[in-house]
């Protein structure tokens, strides 16, 4: 059980790191901060899309992640 | 060890100041104009008619609130009478409009500061407002009752003046109010928009934990209210219309405050704005403590987390829910807009009012023997014209909100959803989407990593960063989505 809980733990906080950065990565696609939008290719016009894919799956994984991490 | 309860320490006059002093928000007399732009001079009536429809649903609440004299008002009625989402959904609309008002107060009350004032933030006024009385709320309810009962009175007696002088001034002056020179339709969205001007008195109801005989008190608090407030609006609003256009009137940002200084001089501007200013801290500092009150009986209802219906040993108050809905008024507070908030306002009470209305005919007919110290008169007359009046209101209401009245709703369901159906087998939903989101990115994976799909103008060098961000990322979820799902259920 402890190792199943260290694993659980582990996977958990890199879930939530995924997610959190997947989120903040849609906000810095958003306003092209670092100039992401022409460094992937992507296209002015999907913008606002690929934004609220990220958030989706930003929020998901944070709450699957802390669902993980805060396992006892 | 006893669990610390709320201290009943409202009288009488404690609890009609309580009615009085959350239904005279500064932001009330604020869209007076914008409600003139509307209705005209028709405004008169349709303040009247709003306190009839109002007093409808209060008769509701009188006999809803001696019959079970608990806290959390209109969720509490309704989760007697009908339980389950019905009165989940009622407290969820009625906390919520409790945070839209307050933040409608404060934003009021700023606007009538800055008639004296024109250089001030209105949304940081605001905010500082929602600051100081949550920590008079958490305080306690002794020196909120208090503080609301002076405060009130003060009010009370500035408006008084108001009055007086309107009438002595139209009497000298000879102005006439002419025909209306709008149609039913403006004079339907003025109703629907002056909706919220009586809305506070029904607080006592909400507070009714902490009110001396409730049996009592709470009908005759909650009646005395709002004939008070029939009386007091509709006399200020007479006499605006009385001396000043109503087109004049709709152009002013504190137009009770620039009517009185038609009639009194800078003097009357001043004195009717300090009136409205204690007004705005009255009814922020009412409002703050009735969505605490619906929050705090959600969460020892199981709706909501346990630690909201923690009660302060020191204070008797259940500080941590003051605190979570003052964060919440906060946000809405700074966006510093006014229309919005008052649709949002009246479309929860809209439907609170309905809810209510409902549970009245729904206990009269499944709980007869239950003991009432007070009856709805004219039943069933008085519950149902409550519910048409209600209704018919909703289709006067700004589009925007009622999308938004949408999304809240949709939202409530999901929380609902997620307190029925519990812990584990939520986890095991959120393994079962987490691994749907690594199947997916394993495919994305898989296919960038032969080649059908093309990252266009991206160098070689990123494309590989891509990859494998792609596949850490799949094995990620996919290992997740094992774990939460494969948890054991005690869990």
């Amino acid at each position: 059980m402890e190792i199943r809980e260290a694993i659980s733990r582990a996977v958990g906080l890199m879930q939530t790191v995924v997610g959190g950065i997947s989120m903040v990565f849609a906000f810095l696609l958003l306003h092209n901060v670092l100039n992401v939008q022409v460094v992937l290719g992507v296209s002015g016009e999907n913008i606002e899309l690929y934004m609220w894919v990220f958030i989706v799956f930003g929020l998901l994984s944070v709450i699957s992640g802390l669902f993980l991490f805060y396992e006892q | 060890m006893d669990e610390p309860h709320l201290k009943r320490e409202l009288g009488l006059l404690r609890a009609t100041m309580l009615g009085i002093g959350g239904t005279l928000s500064a932001g009330n007399f604020i869209i007076i104009g914008h409600a003139a732009s509307l209705a005209g001079y028709s405004i008169v009536p349709v303040v009247f008619i709003c306190g009839i429809i109002s007093l409808l649903t209060m008769f509701s609440y009188c006999e809803l609130g001696t019959a079970i004299p608990r806290a959390g008002g209109e969720y509490t009625f309704v989760k007697v009478a009908y339980g389950g989402f019905l009165s989940f959904i009622t407290g969820w609309f009625e906390w919520l409009s409790n945070m839209f008002y307050a933040a409608l107060s404060s934003i009021g009350f700023a606007y009538v500061i800055s008639y004296l004032f024109p250089q001030i933030n209105i949304p940081l006024t605001a905010v500082i407002m929602v600051i100081l009385f949550t920590i008079i709320n958490i305080r306690g309810v002794k020196e909120t009752g208090t503080a609301e009962t002076v405060i009130t009175a003060v009010v009370l007696a500035i408006l008084g003046i108001y009055i007086l002088s309107g009438w002595s001034f139209t009497q000298e002056t000879q102005t006439s109010i002419a025909s209306a020179p709008v149609g039913l339709l403006g004079i339907f969205a003025a109703t629907a928009y002056l909706f919220e001007l009586y809305l506070g008195a029904e607080a006592v109801a909400a507070a009714q934990a902490e009110i001396k005989e409730p049996g009592k008190n709470i009908p005759r608090a909650i009646i005395l209210s709002a004939i008070v407030l029939i009386i007091l609006y509709t006399s200020v609003v007479y006499i605006a219309v009385k001396v000043v256009s109503p087109e004049v009137l709709s152009e002013q940002s504190s137009p009770i405050a620039f009517v009185a200084e038609q009639m009194m001089g800078p003097i009357g501007g001043v004195l009717v704005t300090i009136g409205l200013a204690i007004a705005g801290l009255a009814a922020t500092n009412e409002a703050i403590m009735a969505q605490s009150r619906v929050l705090y009986a959600m969460s020892r209802d199981g709706y909501f987390p346990k630690k909201l219906s923690e009660i302060h040993k020191r204070f008797s108050t259940p500080y941590f829910a003051i605190v979570v809905s003052a964060v919440l008024t906060l946000v809405f507070t700074a966006t510093g807009f006014v229309n919005f908030v008052v649709y949002a306002v009246n479309l929860g009470f809209i439907i609170g009012f309905s809810i209510v209305n409902l549970s009245v005919i729904k206990l009269r007919r499944e709980k007869p023997r239950l003991e009432r110290s007070f009856k709805a008169p004219l039943y069933p007359f008085t519950p149902i014209a409550g519910i048409a009046a209600s209704i018919f209101l909703l289709v006067f209401i700004d589009p925007s909100v009622l999308i938004l009245g949408l999304e809240l709703s949709i939202i409530a369901l999901l929380v609902y959803f997620i307190r029925m159906i519990g812990y584990y087998r939520l986890r095991v939903a959120f393994g079962g989407i987490s691994l749907g989101l690594g199947g997916f990115t394993s495919f994305l994976t898989y296919l960038i990593g032969t080649g059908f799909i093309q990252l266009n103008g991206v160098s070689p060098a990123v494309a590989t960063i891509v990859f494998y961000v792609f596949l850490f990322v799949s094995v990620v979820q996919i290992l997740a989505g094992i774990l939460n799902i494969s948890a054991p259920s005690r869990y």
